[in-house]
């Protein structure tokens, strides 16, 4: 919850308007971005992203599993969204479910791509070790430690980051003469395989304020919006999810607008989180 | 399955399923390359289905709407306004309340439903901008909606029915609500997909539309898309949104002259 007064309201509505948010960033400009990498040694692969003072924990863990008997060449992937209350009270307990399925639901819908798998970020059947048998369940899991706005850009930031430094451990099936016992597997501990992230997207939310639309609203910045636009943009400049959130109708003509103008700011900010990890993988080493 | 079959293991379940899936993929091949494969339905790729809509199936409502599109039957209720729970907070403006769930006999396997649990939000989300919420402050409406049998498009027909029943319990909205949704496959777009078709599609759309003030009140897009093939999706989603809305329309008329006769 935040609270305004009027005065402080008309001086961010104002702001956006001439063009200088109150951190003095122009409309079109992401905050400080900071990356970590392998925050969690005891998850596959995890990163921590900072943007501003919205912090995001990302961890990914992969375990085994039996696929789905409708898909059966496909591994399967789950993402969670869990919202802290050290990042705010009003999360304890229930508070934060309804939001932490919003979030869930929409990265989910940007990352894991149509049923029929196509345009997915994550490719499912490079998850799957025997047909029918054994597949690898990826656990993306992101918890929001502090909230300043623009969540969701943020938490698909930290799983992008968190992909790219997982390692999915090379197994040894060792395939039983009678094909319909359970495979047995040998885990390695010490061979990774790299995992292939270049068609995770990252998503971009404009928020609309007044007449004119921001990226990377603070919480502030938010509670003054009409409608937001989530658009999820991969690296080939297409559009591989989309979300509304707010009540306020759109005119069409604004929402075709609003991708093009996030197609474009995607291209500069995956550009920006590459650079980003790469610095991040040679610190750690 | 040739290792199956030296093995002497006999399966018909997995068999059957194998099949299916051969024949599934089959028809999505038809749908993603062909121009125009009739649908199992007879439809042709931009043909909804035929749309039945009535208001007041339960009486015990302040309005309610049933809605029946091919084999998706949905029925919304509508109370209130009423005085919002205690533990609530004042607020000057009235809350919508909105609650989607689904019979358990409403999916092919039982309880399947629950899996859309997300569909309360989206139908909030989709009606609030519509709704006039400061004509009813200190209150409540609760909009329920109860799926009776999931035959694909479900939450677009949710929307539309919702807005219907909102229509019928006489609260003030800024303009009806209407959603369609296509569903991508390769090169084509399908309009108004079934169950089996949604489960099989490279890509859907959904829009929720306010068909008098041609404005977008909901837009969610999944699998990926090229900027022109999202523009002509949407504006197929507006259009058949404009003709729901005159069914939806029609159907208010029906019923006010019904009651002043």
């Amino acid at each position: 919850m935040v609270g305004l007064s009027e005065g402080e309201k008309h001086f961010i509505r104002g702001g956006i308007a001439q063009g200088i948010r109150t951190d003095g960033r122009r409309r079109l400009q992401f905050r400080a971005l900071s990356v970590e990498t392998g925050v969690i040694p005891q998850a596959n692969g995890s990163a921590r992203v900072r943007l501003g003072a919205t912090e995001i924990i990302a961890s990914v863990k992969a375990e085994l599993g039996k696929p789905n008997i409708l898909h059966p060449d496909k591994g399967k992937v789950s993402i969670f969204v869990d919202c802290s209350p050290t990042a705010e009270p009003t999360f304890e307990g229930r508070g934060s479910e309804e939001l932490s399925t919003e979030l869930s639901v929409a990265l989910q819908r940007c990352l894991l791509g149509g049923k029929s798998g196509a345009g997915a970020a994550i490719d499912l059947s490079s998850l799957i070790i025997v047909e029918g048998k054994v597949c690898w369940d990826l656990y993306i899991d992101g918890l929001v430690v502090s909230s300043d706005g623009n969540l969701l850009d943020a938490l698909a930031a930290a799983i992008k980051v968190a992909l790219s430094n997982t390692g999915i451990p090379k197994v040894n099936v060792s395939l039983s003469a009678a094909s319909d016992e359970e495979p047995e597997v040998d885990v390695s501990n010490e061979e990774f395989l790299q995992f292939d992230t270049s068609s995770v997207p990252v998503i971009v939310t404009l928020t609309k304020v007044g007449q004119h639309y921001i990226v990377d609203a603070t919480s502030e910045e938010e509670s003054q919006m009409s409608s937001a636009v989530s658009v999820s943009v991969n690296r080939n400049g297409q559009v591989c999810g989309l979300t509304k959130r707010g009540g306020a109708g759109l005119d069409p003509s604004v929402i075709f607008d609003m991708i093009s103008v996030a197609k474009h700011v995607s291209q500069q900010f995956i550009a920006h989180l590459d650079s980003k990890i790469s610095a991040a993988e040679a610190a750690a080493e | 399955m040739s290792a199956q079959a030296g093995t002497g293991t006999y399966s018909p379940a997995a068999a059957a399923g194998d099949k299916r899936r051969e024949k599934r993929e089959e028809l999505r091949r038809h749908l993603a390359e062909d121009a125009n494969w009739p649908r199992a339905d007879g439809r042709s790729f931009h043909d909804c289905r035929p749309a039945f809509m009535q208001t007041g199936p339960t009486t015990a409502a302040s309005g309610s709407a049933y809605a029946e599109f091919g084999k998706t039957k949905v029925i919304v209720s509508v109370f209130g306004p009423r005085e919002s729970k205690k533990a609530m907070l004042y607020s000057d403006v009235g809350r919508l309340n909105c609650n989607v769930s689904y019979t358990t006999f409403a999916t092919p396997v039982r309880g399947q439903g629950a899996d859309n649990k997300e569909y309360s939000s989206m139908l909030h989300k989709a009606l609030e901008g519509a709704v006039m919420l400061h004509t009813f402050p200190k209150t409540t409406v609760d909009v329920f909606a109860l799926v009776l049998e999931s035959g694909g498009s479900d939450l677009p027909i949710i929307i539309s029915c919702a807005s219907l029943a909102l229509a019928d319990a006489g609260i003030m909205m800024y303009d009806l609500v209407t959603s369609v949704s296509v569903s991508c496959f390769g090169k084509n777009i399908i309009i108004d997909p079934t169950s089996d078709e949604e489960a099989w599609q490279d890509g859907s759309l959904v829009v929720a539309f306010m068909p008098a003030r041609k404005e977008i009140t909901q837009l969610t897009l999944t699998g990926e898309w090229s900027d022109g093939k999202i523009t002509n999706a949407v504006e197929l989603c507006m259009d058949a949104c404009s003709k729901l809305g005159d069914i939806l329309r029609d159907r208010l008329k029906d019923t006010a002259t019904l009651t002043s006769e």
